[in-house]
C-alpha cells in the first residue's frame, strides 16, 4: 500500500471519527439540498425552443428569445413564422383558411400549431413537456 | 473505525445518484411525422434499434397513404383512377347491379352499419351528398351560400347505412341518395390497424397519432403515455390524462374543419336528421378503454355525443358504449362523465375557473 493512500485513509479516519452527529445532519442536509437544486435548475435552464416541422422532417429549431421572422418555403408556398418575446406564430401563410394564422401566439412548452396544407407545423420545445402528444 | 458511517454515506450518495439517473434517463423514442388522411401523423415508438423502429414506421406511414387512396371520398389517386371508394358511390348513385369490393372495404362497410345502428343514425356515413353540399368535399373550401331547398332534398332522402346490402364482397344500395364518406372512421380503422401491425412485430412501447385520434402501446420510459387536451379556442391544451396501454382517445371538434359566415361557425360535424352543421357544441372527447376495435370506436363514438343536444348527451354515450367522455358546449361549459373527470388533470388552472364543468355520475 502506497504511502499517499495510507495518508488518505489516516485523514479519512480522522474526519469520520472527529464528526458529530450534528456535521453528519449538515452532510445529509447539503446532499438533499444538492439533489433538489440539479433537479430543478439542471432541468429548467434551457430556454424555450422553437422547433418547426415541414412535411416529414425536422427543418429548424430556434431560440425563442432572440426575435426574427423566418421565411419558410412549405408544400403550398411561403409562409412566415414571427418568433419574438418567447412567442412564435404564423404570422403569414398562403393556405386557404388561415386556420394557422389564426391560432395566434403560441408561448408555452407544449404548445403547437399545424398549417396543414403547407405541411409546417410548430411546437414550442422546452424540458418540462406536460405531455407526449396533443389529442385535438 | 466508523465503518456503518461510511456505509450510510455510500448508500446515500448511491441513492441520489440513482434517482438523478432514473428520473433524467427517458427511453430512446424514434419519432416520425408525416401527412396523411389530410391530417398531421404522428408515429412515436421506443425502441432500442432506431432503423428497425424506422423500417416500421415506414410501412406503416405506407399502409395509411394506401388507406387513404382507397377510403377517400372524393379524390382520385394520383394517375386519376377513382379510389375504391369512389368507384362503389358511382355505383351507388347509378343504382345498378353489386360491385365487387375488396374485403377489407366490405369488412369496413357491414362494421359502420353496425355503429350506425348503435348510434340511432347519428353516426352517419351515408351522407356524403350533405358533407360536398356544405362544401367540406375539398382541401379548401370556402364558405359557401348554404342551400337550403338542396339540404331540404337531401335530407328527405334519408340516406342510411340500412340501405346498403353487403352480400360477401358484393355490395350495392337501394337508395341511390347514398354516399360514403368515412371521415368519421377511417382514422380510426386506421390506428387499429397500426396497433396490431406494432405489436406483431413485438413492439412493446409505441404511440400513434393520427390527426388527434391517440392510440397507446405500452408505455414511455417508465410513464403511462400522457396526451393533452387541445383547446377548443385557443392554442395549447387544456387538460392531461394518461393513457394507458390499449387505451384510445378521439375527439370531435367544431375547430378542426369549419368555416365562417357572419359570425356563425359553419363545420365539419353534420346532423343527419336536419342536415345542418352542428352549433349548439365545441368539442366532445371520448377515451376508450383496451379492446380490439379502441381506435375505430375513438374516431366513431364521440359523433354522436357531439351531435346529440345537450340533454341527449349523456344517452349518446350509453348508446356507444362509452363511459369515458367529456363535451363543451357554444358557451365553452363543460360536461363531463364521472370516470373521465376522474383521469382528468386541469392544465391551465383558469379554465376550470372560468368555465362551469358539471361532472355526471356514471349510469
Amino acid at each position: 500500500m502506497s504511502a499517499s493512500f495510507k495518508a488518505i485513509k489516516k485523514l479519512a479516519n480522522l474526519v469520520l471519527t472527529s464528526m458529530r452527529i450534528g456535521d453528519w445532519f449538515i452532510l445529509l442536509a447539503a446532499s438533499v439540498g444538492i439533489g433538489i437544486l440539479f433537479q430543478s435548475l439542471w432541468s429548467t435552464t434551457h430556454a424555450a425552443k422553437l422547433q418547426i416541422r415541414m412535411g416529414d422532417h425536422v427543418h429548424a429549431l430556434y431560440d425563442l428569445n432572440i426575435a426574427r421572422d423566418v421565411h419558410i418555403h412549405g408544400a403550398l408556398g411561403d409562409a412566415i413564422i414571427q418568433i419574438a418575446d418567447g412567442k412564435a406564430r404564423f404570422a403569414k401563410s398562403p393556405c386557404h383558411n388561415q386556420y394557422c394564422v389564426h391560432q395566434g401566439w403560441l408561448s408555452r412548452t407544449g404548445q403547437a400549431a399545424i398549417c396543414l396544407p403547407n405541411q409546417i407545423s410548430l411546437e414550442l420545445i422546452g424540458e418540462h413537456k406536460p405531455f407526449d402528444t396533443l389529442n385535438y | 473505525m466508523h465503518k456503518w458511517r461510511i456505509r450510510i454515506l455510500v448508500i446515500g450518495l448511491l441513492g441520489i445518484v440513482i434517482f438523478t439517473l432514473r428520473t433524467h434517463m427517458t427511453a430512446d423514442v424514434y419519432q416520425q411525422q408525416g401527412y396523411v388522411f389530410g391530417t398531421l401523423v404522428d408515429i412515436s415508438i421506443e425502441a432500442e434499434n432506431k432503423q428497425q423502429a424506422a423500417k416500421l414506421s415506414n410501412h406503416i406511414f405506407r399502409d395509411f397513404q394506401q388507406l387513404h387512396q382507397q377510403l377517400h371520398a372524393w379524390k382520385p389517386d394520383s394517375q386519376g383512377k377513382p379510389s375504391e371508394l369512389g368507384l362503389l358511390n358511382a355505383a351507388f348513385t347509378q343504382g345498378k347491379s353489386a360491385l365487387m369490393v375488396s374485403s377489407q372495404l366490405a369488412e369496413i362497410v357491414v362494421d359502420a352499419q353496425t355503429l350506425s345502428k348503435q348510434s340511432h343514425g347519428l353516426f352517419n356515413p351515408a351522407i356524403g351528398h350533405l358533407i360536398s353540399t356544405w362544401g367540406f368535399h375539398q382541401d379548401s373550401f370556402d364558405a359557401v351560400s348554404v342551400d337550403h331547398q338542396k339540404i331540404k332534398t337531401l335530407v328527405n332522402a334519408r340516406p342510411s347505412m340500412d340501405d346498403i346490402v353487403v352480400d360477401g364482397q358484393n355490395v350495392y344500395s337501394i337508395n341511390p341518395q347514398v354516399k360514403l364518406d368515412f371521415g368519421g372512421y377511417a382514422k380510426g380503422y386506421a390506428l387499429d390497424k397500426a396497433g396490431r401491425y406494432l405489436r406483431e412485430r413485438g413492439v412493446t412501447n409505441a404511440l400513434i397519432n393520427i390527426g388527434g385520434n391517440i392510440l397507446a402501446i405500452g408505455q414511455h420510459g417508465n410513464k403511462p403515455w400522457r396526451v393533452g387536451i387541445q383547446h377548443p379556442r385557443q392554442p395549447g391544451a387544456i387538460a392531461t390524462l394518461d393513457l394507458d396501454d390499449g387505451w384510445a382517445i378521439g375527439t370531435s371538434g367544431d375547430y378542426q374543419r369549419y368555416f365562417m359566415l357572419g359570425d356563425q361557425r359553419y363545420c365539419h360535424i353534420i346532423d343527419p336528421r336536419n342536415g345542418y352543421p352542428v352549433q349548439h357544441t365545441q368539442a366532445v372527447t371520448v377515451l376508450i378503454p383496451p379492446q380490439h376495435n379502441a381506435g375505430v370506436l375513438s374516431d366513431v363514438a364521440s359523433k354522436p355525443i357531439f351531435i346529440a343536444a345537450p340533454l341527449d348527451k349523456p344517452r349518446a354515450a350509453i348508446d356507444m358504449g362509452v363511459t369515458y367522455f367529456m363535451a363543451i358546449d357554444a358557451d365553452g361549459n363543460v360536461l363531463m362523465a364521472k370516470p373521465m373527470a376522474d383521469k382528468l388533470k386541469w392544465l391551465a388552472p383558469t379554465f376550470e375557473k372560468q368555465h362551469h364543468v358539471r361532472i355526471i355520475q356514471s349510469h
